[in-house]
C-alpha cells in the first residue's frame, strides 16, 4: 500500500462578499468600536453579517491521495477548483478543517510566476527556479536541460519583454517542467502555448506522472487531457465535491451534468400537436445506443431518430426528411426516406446514424415531411438538443479535431517499398 | 524509496486557519536565501538598467541632495553644525536618512505591489521585504564608499581633524538598527496599506514630516532643552548622534537613550514580525 501524501480533512473556504477590510478604516473602526461595546444586534453594523454575504467557495470537500497517483479535478468555472489548489499551495488558509500532507510541494498555477519582463531568460530562469521552491544546486544542475527543452539557447541573454509570448510560454513552462517537488499540482497550464509545444508539455507531464514517486493534481478543462493523464479525478461544483473515483467515470459524469439534452418530445393532445391540416407531428425522440444508463454521447454512440406524425390527408404521396445542423447553423447532413403511399393515421419513422460519424459538438435536428416529393407540408425546426462529446485513444493530440464530420472511412497506411541500405 | 510507509509516519505539513507562529521558521527562511539574493540583484539590475548613469545614480542621488543642504540650510540659513564642516555634517545625515526612508517607503507598499505574486505562488512573504532591505542596505554601503571619500578629502586637504574613537565600533549597529526601525514599520505599513489605500498618503506626508523631528540638517545639541526631549523620543535621534560621533567626532547622547533606541527599535521589529506573519496569509484573500 502506498503511503498517503495528501489528505484534506472537511476543508471549507468561507468569503465574506462586501467591503470588510478593503479600504474603509472607518468601517473597521466602527466594527472593532461595536464588537468590544458589546452591539451585536445592532444592524447597521453588522450588516456583513448578513447570511446573503457569505459566500462558501469549499464546502467540506475530503479526500485521500497515495504517492504516485495523478488526480484530475474538473468542474466548471467558480467551483472551487483553484481556491482548493491555493489552499493546498499554502497560499491561503481554509477557514474551517485541514490539510496535511508529507513531502515537498510544486505548484504552477500560473504560467511565468515571478517572470519581469526586464530580466534576461537566464535571470528569470533563476528566479522562477527559487520561486517554485527548487534548490540553488537544482537550479545548476537543471539549468542547461531547462534552457535546451525551451528551445531558446540563442535568446537565453536578451530580456524577456522581447519575447514573442509564444517564447514567454515556453522558458516559463521548461522551468516548471524540471520542478523535482514530491507532488506537483498544475492549474489550466496545458491552455497556452502553442500547439507543438503543448505537446511537448503533456509528454514531460506524462513522464512524471508514470513516476511512481511522484503524485500530480492537475486542473483542466481538457476532459481529453484529463481522460488521458489521471486514473483518478474529483469533480467539483459551487463548492462541494460532486463525485470522486475512476477519471472515465467522473469525466462521464461531469460532461452529462453539462449537456443539456432535449431527446424526446411527445405531444399527448392532438390540438397541442405541433403540425397543420395536413400533417401533426406526435412525437420525436433520439434513442442513442449507450453501453450504460451513465454514459454521455460520445462520437461512438450510435443515434436513433424515432417520429410519430398523424397524415390527415387520404391517401397521398408522403416522405420524411431529417436535417441535422450544428451550431453554427450550418447544416451537416439532409437525409430523405423513401416515399411511400399513406392513408389518413399514424406514419412512423425511423432514422439510424451510425457511431463514428459525427463529430464532438452540439447539434439539433430538424424534420421535414413533403408531400409528392417536392411539396413541403410541413417544416419542424430545431427539434431535438443534443451534445456529442469527445473521445479520443490511441493518440496524443488534444486539440480539436477539424471537420464537420469525424468518419472511420477505410484507411490503408503502410510500408510499400522498403528503403535498404547495399 | 519505500512505498510501504506505515499510516503512523508523522505529516510534513500541515494547513489550517490555526495560527501561524510555528509557521515562521527560520529554516525556511535561510531555505529560500537564494531566491533573497536574486531579488536584491533584480532590483539593482532593473534600476539602473538602461539608464544613461547606470550605477552611478546611487552616489549621485544623495550628492545632489547634499548641494541643496549646504547651499540651503548651511550657507543661507546659517544651521549651526558646530566643530565639523557642513558638507561632512550634512552628508551623514542624508546618507542615514536616506537609509531610513528609502527603506521604509520601499516596505511600506510591498503587499499591494506584490499581491499578484503572492497570489500565485508560496514563498516565505518575509523574503520580498529581506531583499527590500538587502537592496538598500547595499545601496548604503556603497554610498558610505562616497563619504569615506569625502571624509579623507576633507583630512587631507581641509584641515579636518579627523580622530579615530572607539565608537566606531557600535557604527555598523547604529546602521543596522536604523534599517531594522525602518523595515519594522515597512512590515506594520505594508500590511495597513493593503487593507487601507488611503493610508498610502500617511506615509509619504508622515515620512517628510517625520524628518524634521530626527537630527539630519540640525544637530540635537542644537535644540531647545526645553523641547529636546521631543526629539530624545525619536529612537532615531541618539543613532544619528552615534553616527556623527563615531564619524566626525560630534554627537550629544547618552547610554540611556542608546539602550532606549535599541531595545525599542528590537522589539517594534519583533512585533512587526509577528504582525505581518499572522496578517499575510489572511490578507491574500483582501488584497
Amino acid at each position: 500500500m502506498s503511503k498517503i501524501v495528501i489528505e484534506a480533512a472537511a476543508v471549507s473556504k468561507k468569503y465574506t462578499l462586501g467591503t470588510i477590510g478593503t479600504g474603509s478604516f472607518r468601517q473597521d473602526i466602527k466594527r472593532w468600536l461595536s464588537n468590544s461595546m458589546g452591539k451585536r444586534n445592532d444592524a447597521f453594523f453588522y450588516s456583513d453579517k448578513a447570511p446573503g454575504n457569505k459566500f462558501l467557495a469549499l464546502q467540506d470537500i475530503s479526500f485521500q491521495i497515495k504517492q504516485g497517483e495523478t488526480w484530475g479535478i474538473v468542474g466548471s468555472n467558480g467551483a472551487g477548483k483553484s481556491t482548493l489548489l491555493k489552499i493546498i499551495s499554502r497560499i491561503i488558509q481554509p477557514t474551517t478543517g485541514h490539510v496535511r500532507g508529507r513531502g515537498t510541494i510544486g505548484s504552477l498555477l500560473e504560467v511565468g510566476t515571478g517572470f519581469h519582463p526586464e530580466l534576461s531568460g537566464r535571470e528569470n530562469i533563476y528566479i522562477s527556479g527559487y520561486l517554485l521552491g527548487m534548490k540553488k544546486a537544482q537550479v545548476l544542475q537543471k539549468f542547461d536541460e531547462i534552457i535546451a527543452f525551451s528551445g531558446l539557447e540563442k535568446f537565453i541573454d536578451t530580456p524577456v519583454k522581447r519575447y514573442s509570448s509564444g517564447m514567454y510560454v515556453r522558458l516559463a513552462f521548461s522551468v516548471a517542467a524540471h520542478l523535482d517537488a514530491d507532488i506537483l499540482i498544475m492549474d489550466e497550464v496545458l491552455a497556452v502555448g502553442d500547439i507543438e509545444f503543448q505537446k511537448k508539455c503533456l509528454d514531460k507531464m506524462q513522464q512524471v506522472a508514470n513516476d511512481s514517486q511522484r503524485t500530480i493534481l492537475f486542473v483542466s478543462h481538457n476532459m481529453q487531457a484529463v481522460n488521458h493523464l489521471c486514473r483518478q479525478a474529483m469533480w467539483l461544483q459551487q463548492g462541494k465535491m460532486m463525485a470522486i473515483g475512476d477519471t472515465g467515470q467522473i469525466v462521464d459524469k461531469y460532461v452529462g451534468s453539462l449537456q443539456k439534452n432535449v431527446l424526446s418530445l411527445q405531444w399527448q393532445d392532438a390540438t397541442e400537436a405541433p403540425g397543420n391540416e395536413y400533417v401533426r407531428l406526435l412525437s420525436l425522440q433520439l434513442v442513442p445506443q449507450l453501453p450504460a444508463t451513465t454514459a454521455v454521447i460520445d462520437i461512438r454512440t450510435p443515434l436513433t431518430v424515432k417520429f410519430t406524425i398523424r397524415n390527415e390527408q387520404e391517401d397521398v404521396l408522403l416522405n420524411a426528411g431529417l436535417h441535422l445542423f450544428n451550431y453554427a447553423g450550418e447544416c451537416i447532413f439532409d437525409v430523405a426516406s423513401q416515399p411511400i403511399r399513406c392513408k389518413a393515421g399514424l406514419v412512423q419513422g425511423e432514422c439510424h446514424i451510425p457511431g463514428h460519424f459525427l463529430n464532438d459538438g452540439a447539434y439539433y435536428f430538424s424534420l421535414i415531411i413533403v408531400q409528392d416529393t417536392s411539396i413541403p407540408l410541413y417544416y419542424y425546426e430545431g427539434a431535438l438538443h443534443f451534445e456529442v462529446a469527445d473521445y479520443r485513444e490511441n493518440t496524443t493530440w488534444f486539440g480539436k479535431w477539424k471537420g464537420a464530420v469525424r468518419p472511420q472511412f477505410p484507411f490503408r497506411f503502410e510500408p510499400s517499398i522498403q528503403l535498404t541500405d547495399h | 524509496m519505500p512505498l510501504t510507509a506505515g499510516t503512523n509516519e508523522p505529516w510534513d505539513w500541515e494547513i489550517s486557519n490555526r495560527n501561524s507562529w510555528r509557521n515562521w521558521s527560520f529554516k525556511e527562511l535561510w531555505a529560500y536565501r537564494h531566491l533573497l539574493f536574486r531579488f536584491v540583484k533584480r532590483d539593482f539590475l532593473i534600476n539602473y538598467q538602461q539608464t544613461l548613469l547606470g550605477p552611478l545614480w546611487v552616489v549621485l542621488q544623495p550628492v545632489l541632495t547634499l548641494i541643496v543642504y549646504v547651499l540651503v540650510f548651511g550657507k543661507w540659513m546659517g544651521v549651526n553644525t558646530g566643530s565639523s564642516p557642513p558638507v561632512l555634517f550634512f552628508l551623514c545625515g542624508i546618507l542615514l536618512w536616506g537609509l531610513f526612508s528609502d527603506l521604509f517607503t520601499g516596505t511600506a507598499f510591498i503587499f499591494t505591489y506584490y499581491s499578484a505574486l503572492y497570489n500565485k505562488v508560496y514563498f516565505p512573504r518575509l523574503i520580498i521585504p529581506f531583499s527590500v532591505a538587502g537592496t538598500h542596505l547595499l545601496r548604503f554601503l556603497i554610498q558610505v564608499v562616497l563619504l569615506v571619500v569625502v571624509l579623507v578629502y576633507y583630512a587631507l586637504y581641509r584641515n579636518f581633524h579627523f580622530t579615530l574613537n572607539v565608537w566606531i565600533l557600535v557604527l555598523p549597529l547604529a546602521i543596522l538598527l536604523t534599517a531594522l526601525f525602518a523595515l519594522a514599520l515597512g512590515l506594520i505599513f505594508c500590511i495597513l496599506t493593503a487593507r487601507y489605500r488611503d493610508l498610502s498618503n500617511i506615509v509619504h506626508l508622515g515620512i517628510r514630516l517625520f524628518m524634521f523631528v530626527t537630527p539630519v540638517i540640525y544637530p540635537v545639541s542644537l535644540v531647545p532643552s526645553g523641547i529636546r526631549w521631543f526629539v530624545n523620543v525619536n529612537p532615531l535621534s541618539a543613532l544619528f548622534e552615534v553616527f556623527r560621533y563615531a564619524l566626525l567626532g560630534q554627537g550629544l547622547f547618552t547610554m540611556g537613550q542608546l539602550l532606549y533606541s535599541t531595545v525599542f527599535i528590537i522589539t517594534i521589529f519583533f512585533i512587526a514580525l509577528a504582525w505581518f506573519n499572522k496578517q499575510a496569509i489572511r490578507l491574500i484573500d483582501v488584497a
